[in-house]
């Protein structure tokens, strides 16, 4: 991950900046249509699912370097490293569900639950790494 | 798993940066490997005993046998 | 994991976990009881609402350790596959669905529904990545 000399790893950041910039032309797109048109029913659904197909697109791309990655201590050290992610994410969104339920905390938009996810993902693996040293 | 990863390596003159590239794998993994924290799987192992023209039993050793 | 084990780290895990379970239980329910009823301030607040999310990421740790007592190491392979199908079920799963609530008004998922959605996912997962060494 941190050598760009690697071939996966380069790939992986191409492929993750694509996703990204999908990511933004769709989330602009679906706005610019529902504040102009405002569509209703199975349109309305399947713009709202279009900024969704890039995050599914980046997943696949992450399980994609996961296979190709010929590193296998790097994998695993990721893969340690997503564990801690959605532990610490699971807990967050439970905590967050009972003071939203019962002590009126603003809602937790879902789609955030992703990014929440890579930011734990991200504080982990030095940490993990730092226990190799 | 106990390995003579280091010794093999100062006989060569190598440094976990050359063995990395050598195996292409980072030095972080050369480093874990070596230290006994991370067991590589056979695909790596072989790879290992092939670039130091020997055995996998002559690279590493289980503790337990 | 399975019903009738002799592997003794997968028996520990599967009491373990479910004492982890019976704690998230009895967590919930006093976190509910108490934020409804006392109406409390503060740090009170705070603390009840993460009393059950102790017990989650307890079993989450149970997940991790399991894994590394696991002498089987294709069993434990295929656990770490089935964990990461079920995280990427899982965030597809809360992606497509926070779009769909914010812009075409659909019901609205409880944030409690993460943890059951992920072990639900994962169990799925699981069964496929099983199905695929048969």
């Amino acid at each position: 991950m941190n050598c760009m000399n690697n071939p996966v790893a380069r790939r992986l950041m191409w492929r993750l900046t694509i996703t990204m910039v999908l990511y933004v032309a769709f989330l602009v797109l679906a706005v610019e249509i529902f504040v102009h048109y405002r569509p209703t029913g199975p349109l309305a659904w399947l713009l709202a699912v279009l900024p969704a197909l890039p995050v599914i697109g980046q997943l696949a791309v992450f399980g994609l370097y996961l296979a190709e990655e010929k590193d296998e201590f790097m994998r695993n050290l990721q893969i340690q490293a997503m564990l801690w992610g959605i532990g610490a994410t699971l807990a967050v969104t439970t905590a967050w569900g009972f003071l939203e339920n019962f002590a009126q905390v603003p809602h937790l938009d879902l789609y955030l639950v992703y990014p929440l996810f890579w930011f734990f993902v991200g504080i982990s693996t030095p940490l993990l790494k730092a226990r190799y040293k | 798993m106990k390995n003579r990863l280091k010794v093999l390596r100062a006989e060569r003159d190598w440094s976990q940066a050359d063995l990395a590239q050598r195996l292409e794998v980072s030095r972080q993994s050369v480093n874990a490997i070596e230290t006994g924290k991370y067991d590589p799987s056979l695909p790596l192992a072989f790879k290992l005993a092939r670039l130091f023209e020997t055995t996998i039993e002559a690279i590493f050793s289980d503790e337990n046998g | 994991m399975e019903c009738q084990t002799n592997n003794p780290a997968a028996r520990r895990f599967t009491v373990r976990f479910i004492v982890a379970m019976a704690f998230y239980a009895v967590f919930s329910i006093l976190s509910t009881v108490g934020l409804l009823l006392w109406h409390p301030n503060g740090v009170l607040t705070w603390l009840l609402a993460i009393l059950p999310a102790l017990p989650i990421s307890g079993a989450v740790a149970l997940i991790g350790r399991y894994m590394h007592e696991e002498k089987d190491e294709f069993q434990r392979d295929v656990l770490v596959q089935a964990l990461l199908g079920g995280i990427g079920a899982t965030l597809v799963v809360t992606t497509v669905w926070g779009f769909l609530e914010d812009y075409a008004h659909f019901r609205r998922l409880d944030l409690l529904m993460t943890w059951p959605l992920y072990i639900i996912l994962v169990g799925i997962s699981y069964g496929l990545v099983k199905a695929r060494y048969r």
